[in-house]
């Protein structure tokens, strides 16, 4: 695997940004094009998509939002990795997993969505696509002493043409060694003991 | 009448007393029916590891209902299959759930004649699943006379002789195109090369024995627990089919791409991963739980298998030598 995000890492509140920011960011931007259009109206690179935010696509984002904002919430994330599969742990969310099959990334498929993966370079790529145009895609980069992981969370809708884009930081860190060691078992639960405990 | 039975007694008495009791069974343990492609395992929802369990499990569970219903003489759970058998079961699961299982079981005698090749399936207990198929095996046997139920001890007898000393029983059986045995005679009565193997065998069941009971201290030890994966599982098939039920009935009529609708659409892949993951995680528990087991029991059978082939080569070698100086052979 290109890296190795295995580990515990904490949100750094100094870095990224706040949902609030974000779209702050996001509308300025927009009303930013929207000028520059009006003042250069036969620019290449501006169609005549770039128009300002109606009320109905404000409210889509506005909405993807707050379901990005939900979903980054987490403040801690814990990623386990071997060679077929990374896991990121988070709480009150199911664990993202990218499982690999002989160097190809298998994808997980249900009645309500479809959950991909890749690398694009050192970088950790994981796309989930859900009924009405739903996408939200995960790109993990981390930097290249190990000590910080990017979390850029991307959220579209098909009520919505412009993405919604969060940037987290996170920070490694070690995780305090339990005094006991514990397994699952199936009839007992957790198991826990002070000794060496053999699964 | 009378004379005809005389007759027919003494000519049984030229050979070797095969006494007609009830077949001896194996079983052997079962394929566990993993796809070799590891990328199904999870659309097929196949754990490899309970598969492996229950591939070592479900066959005792047969032992247990055929040596209940009577029909049968000794039935031995085997670690691999043994052509020599008088009847040899063989399976495959096919499909385990918690829910459904099905299995697919073959019976085969020692003359290679299949007396059924079917997949079994049941949705409560496994007494349901195998009760058809001990229909099936008795059905079967009742349909032969004794002298056919002769010649399979017979043939099952030869078969295992002329593996441990071919050079002088070979000629008593005869491979045929179609993949059966033939068995062309016997040997006399107190023929002591048969009265060796038969002393061989004996030693040999002795310790098949011993690997049977090691199966039958398994199955002692998984039953409460893969009772408990069973009915995890079947909680989390009937929480997967209310789930869609409940997701059918609760659409929101909330506009697309509103914050009610990407929430729902969001937290139906939510709820639907975290009860996957906790499937996944009580399978790692049942894996942790039963792998001490395990390990042990696979170790105490590669022993004593291990003792068993050692055996086998030198007692081959012993009937080889004693053959030479009987028959006269340089």
């Amino acid at each position: 695997m290109p890296a190795d995000f295995s580990g515990s890492w904490e949100r750094d509140y100094s870095r990224g940004e706040d949902v609030q920011g974000a779209l702050n960011t996001l509308f300025r931007q927009r009303s930013q094009q929207v000028q520059r259009q009006q003042q250069y109206p036969s620019s290449p690179h501006m169609g005549s998509a770039q128009r300002g935010i109606s009320a109905r696509e404000g409210n889509a984002l506005l909405a993807l939002a707050r379901l990005v904002e939900e979903i980054t919430r987490p403040d801690v994330l814990q990623i386990s990795q071997d060679e077929f599969e990374i896991r990121v742990a988070r709480k009150d969310d199911f664990a993202m997993s990218c499982s690999f099959f002989e160097g190809v990334a298998q994808g997980t498929n249900s009645p309500y969505g479809t959950e991909v993966c890749s690398w694009d370079g050192n970088s950790l790529v994981s796309y989930l696509v859900l009924p009405d145009g739903l996408q939200i895609s995960h790109r993990f980069t981390m930097s290249r002493d190990g000590a910080y992981l990017r979390v850029i969370t991307t959220a579209t809708s098909g009520a919505t043409r412009t993405p919604f884009t969060l940037h987290r930081y996170y920070i490694k860190f070690e995780a305090p060694a339990s005094a006991f060691n514990c397994i699952e078992t199936l009839s007992m639960k957790r198991v826990c003991s002070t000794g060496e405990i053999k699964p | 009448m009378k004379r005809l039975a005389v007759i027919a007694a003494a000519l049984l008495c030229l050979a070797p007393q095969i006494v007609l009791a009830q077949l001896n069974v194996s079983i052997a343990v079962f394929d566990p029916g993993v796809p070799e492609d590891n990328a199904l395992h999870r659309d097929l929802q196949v754990f490899p590891k309970i598969r492996e369990i229950e591939s070592m499990f479900l066959p005792f569970v047969l032992r247990q209902t055929l040596v209940d219903s009577g029909d049968w003489g000794a039935v031995r759970v085997v670690p691999q299959a043994d052509t020599a058998s008088e009847l040899l079961i063989t399976g495959t699961i096919v499909h385990s759930d918690g829910e459904t299982l099905a299995v697919e079981l073959r019976a085969v005698d020692a003359r290679g004649h299949e007396w059924t090749n079917q997949t079994y399936t049941t949705q409560s207990d496994f007494n349901d699943l195998y009760a058809g198929f001990i229909d099936d095996l008795r059905t079967a046997r009742d349909g032969f006379d004794d002298r056919t139920l002769r010649n399979i001890v017979g043939t099952s007898l030869m078969r295992y002789s002329a593996e441990l000393a071919p050079d002088a029983f070979d000629g008593y059986i005869e491979m045929q195109p179609d993949g059966t045995v033939k068995l062309l005679r016997l040997p006399a009565e107190g023929d002591p090369m048969l009265a060796r193997i038969q002393r061989i065998r004996s030693v040999e069941y002795v310790m098949t024995d011993a690997i049977d009971q090691k199966f039958r201290e398994l199955h002692q030890e998984v039953d409460s627990v893969y009772e408990i994966w069973r009915k995890y599982r079947r909680w989390y098939t009937n929480f997967k089919a209310e789930e869609a039920q409940r997701n059918e009935f609760s659409k929101t009529n909330a506009d697309s791409g509103t914050y009610e609708a990407i929430k729902q659409s969001y937290d139906n892949y939510r709820m639907d991963r975290l009860a996957a993951q906790e499937q996944d995680k009580w399978a790692v528990g049942f894996n942790n739980e039963m792998e001490p087991i395990i390990e042990k029991m696979e170790e105490r059978i590669a022993e004593m298998n291990g003792w068993v082939e050692d055996g086998y080569v030198e007692w081959a070698r012993i009937l080889e030598e004693l053959f030479e100086i009987e028959s006269g052979l340089d």
